[in-house]
């Protein structure tokens, strides 16, 4: 089923491995080059912008080729362009299998082809069917799992993911006001289901070259668990999906249990992150968090924004600091000290993105007319106007 | 995944590539256990450091005409000139060379207190109209004191912060939203400024790297003066009557970024460099086609383009395996 080489895929961990070892300085260089060297590896990018770079250029590739096929066919693609979505589909397969014999992955190139081929075959049954939804994510969700399964291409298992989700929600809308009713629940469920499955898959390493995929599949389930049951989403999709006018002083059914679930979820992830020492979780922890405090602003809280933010400020930093302060000097367990197999320095470069992003000068705005509230010297101010 | 690791130097110590030492070194750590929250704190500094200021600004705002201001704005000096103190205090002795405060908590201190200082500022311009009608001032004060601390405390994001005051004083937005919806500037002749802008930069760098002071910060000085001439330059190839010109002056931006890229072994402006010289090639071949009149050509050159980008393909492909080898010596 696996397209590659499976050799050449071990030898990839191992380099993979070799690579931490140099960079958390346990071997030297030399050492590192003799490995890379000794062991052939498929060619694989690890700078993510690279990778976005040649995906560019995968898209400009792909729309070339496509523009010279429909070239070829100006004559009938009139009266048959369905037919062609499925030839420029076709070209994403057929461009993905090419790439693989090259020993191309997860370069970026075969990415675009195969994430490209996969939506225009989508679309190919979108337009056979009408825009009829269940098929086209039925389709998807198949499609996108046979195609992990050969490429081992992460892209393909997060479509598949979401197509699966998708598959599942348009199935309830089928059953009518009481599939839309229990959706949530089922969402919930089968959030929990992938989460175990994949918990139970990854437990032995029966299959090491998914493992990474199937790890994916399991925070997925995670992310998928929380949202389906937060407040915010349930009550903004029961207006939506069952045309239910929430009128003041009234809350959508099972209303106390979104409530609790919303706040208790995200702690439990931090929680359990911290006790499994597993990062990923840790973090969807934070962010579901943040997410539920989000939540919480949006409906209830009578308290400005300016002191909502300033407060949360002080309090985090407050928790940050005597954290740092306790775990400075522990040298095992769960400690400060940097992890000498964890390269910090991308979360700099990004932090002076962000910082730029929000906070960044900008010229003045309204030159003619400063003692107005707001003009002038707002922009000087370094705080840009949306919050 | 820890124990698919173990597995994998099992089989490199198996296969002789590493030493016996070297493993027993690498089972040793790992035993530790290490569970290292050392990024996860720091983003909560950072983020609550975002929050406070940005909480702050919004209040200054909002009370800016009640009688609560003054004890407000009081307040925030208070808390300014006390990061300030902190600053100082605890600041490692200025060197040329990168330096680092003792507690990473303190280049959080020091940002606080530049956006506060910033936020002073403005606050002053707009209640009391201090510096009249010189808006400048208003941003070219904070800028210099972001200048100034972000070269005295080693402190990338001040550095940073301070460059898109630069870049406000005269005329441009240079945040990434701005890049990404093209809207760094909206006259013509501030493309001019935001060229110069970026060859003042390069300079500086090229000033800086010479007399070795803080060589560090040239990732930062040259990534905002690749985006400021590749926008630039890209921006008027597309709308300028002179776009020949602005293509030339691309290209050897283009030939000094890449030179650059080699010499601080930064693949982020390697690729920068390469996408704003391909955008601006295509967009140069395109004008010139329409220019020539070439338009009877128009399916020659479509049926040309897939070989085209294939070309393109293989030539970045060997750019960057030429780049990868390079770097690594």
């Amino acid at each position: 089923m696996i397209s590659q080489d499976k050799r050449l895929l071990e030898n990839q961990f191992l380099v993979a491995e070799a690579h931490s070892l140099y960079k958390a300085k346990f071997i030297t260089e030399v050492q590192f080059s003799e490995i890379q060297k000794a062991i052939p590896t498929p060619k694989k990018s690890k700078n993510i912008l690279l990778r976005i770079g040649f995906a560019f250029l995968g898209m400009l590739l792909y729309a070339s080729i496509c523009g010279f096929i429909s070239l070829l066919g100006l004559r009938i693609i009139d009266n048959s362009f369905t037919f062609f979505i499925f030839v420029y589909a076709a070209i994403g397969f057929i461009g993905a299998e090419f790439f693989v014999r090259q020993n191309h992955s997860e370069q970026g190139l075969d990415d675009s082809f195969l994430i490209i081929g996969q939506l225009l075959l989508a679309a190919g049954i979108g337009t056979i069917t009408d825009g009829y939804e269940l098929p086209v994510a039925f389709v998807a969700t198949i499609v996108s799992l046979l195609t992990y399964l050969r490429y081992i291409n992460r892209a393909s298992i997060l479509i598949f993911c979401i197509a699966s989700t998708a598959t599942i929600a348009f199935g309830m809308f089928e059953l009518g006001a009481l599939g839309k009713a229990t959706l949530p629940f089922i969402l919930m469920l089968y959030g929990l289901a992938i989460y175990f499955i994949c918990r139970k898959l990854t437990k032995n390493f029966q299959f090491p070259f998914y493992h990474q995929g199937i790890l994916l599949v399991k925070y997925f389930g995670l992310i998928l668990f929380y949202f389906a049951g937060n407040y915010l989403v349930v009550r903004e999709l029961s207006v939506v999906l069952l045309g239910n006018e929430i009128a003041p002083n009234s809350d959508i059914p099972f209303a106390w249990f979104f409530y609790i679930f919303t706040f208790i979820v995200p702690v439990a992830y931090t929680f359990y992150g911290i006790k499994l020492f597993e990062r990923a979780i840790l973090w969807i922890g934070f962010l579901t968090l943040g997410f539920s405090f989000y939540t919480i602003d949006y409906y209830f809280l009578e308290v400005p924004i300016e002191i909502y933010l300033t407060s949360g400020g002080l309090l985090l930093f407050a928790i940050a600091y005597f954290s740092i302060r306790k775990l400075k000097d522990k040298t095992k367990g769960i400690t400060f000290q940097s992890d000498r197999f964890i390269n910090s320095s991308d979360f700099l470069h990004t932090e002076a993105l962000i910082l730029t992003s929000q906070f960044g000068l900008k010229p003045e705005a309204t030159i003619d007319s400063p003692m107005e509230f707001g003009g002038g010297g707002f922009s000087g101010g370094g705080s840009s106007g949306e919050f | 995944m820890e124990k698919m690791n173990e597995q994998a130097t099992q089989k490199l110590f198996d296969k002789g590539l590493i030493s016996k030492e070297q493993f027993d070194q690498i089972t040793n750590y790992r035993n530790l256990n290490v569970f290292s929250l050392n990024a996860e704190l720091k983003i909560f500094l950072y983020v609550s450091v975002l929050l406070f200021t940005s909480g702050i600004g919004i209040l200054v705002y909002q009370n800016i005409d009640t009688i609560g201001h003054s004890i407000i704005i009081s307040l925030i000096a208070i808390v300014t000139i006390l990061c300030y103190y902190f600053s100082f205090k605890k600041a490692p002795k200025f060197e040329k060379n990168q330096t680092h405060f003792v507690s990473p908590v303190m280049e959080y201190i020091v940002l606080t207190a530049n956006l506060l200082t910033c936020i002073l500022i403005a606050y002053l311009q707009i209640q009391y109209n201090t510096f009249g009608t010189h808006y400048g001032l208003a941003t070219i004060i904070p800028t210099a004191i972001g200048l100034l601390s972000g070269y005295y405390f080693d402190n990338k994001n001040v550095l940073s912060l301070a460059i898109t005051g630069l870049a406000a004083y005269i005329g441009l937005t240079v945040s990434p939203q701005a890049l990404l919806q093209n809207e760094v500037y909206n006259t013509n002749s501030l493309s001019y400024a935001a060229i110069g802008l970026g060859v003042v930069l390069i300079i500086w760098n090229y000033y800086t790297s010479k007399i070795n002071f803080k060589t560090h910060f040239a990732l930062i000085l040259l990534t905002f003066a690749v985006h400021l001439i590749g926008i630039a330059c890209v921006n008027n190839i597309i709308d300028s009557d002179y776009f020949f010109t602005f293509s030339i002056i691309l290209g050897l931006a283009t030939y000094y970024f890449y030179n650059s890229s080699y010499k601080i072994k930064s693949v982020s402006l390697f690729v920068f460099t390469l996408l704003y010289g391909f955008i601006g090639l295509n967009i140069t071949l395109f004008k010139i086609i329409e220019s020539l009149n070439l338009t009877d050509f128009f399916e020659f050159i479509l049926v040309l383009s897939p070989f085209y980008s294939i070309g393109a393909i293989i030539l970045f492909i060997m750019m960057i395996k030429k780049f990868n080898s390079e770097i690594k010596k």
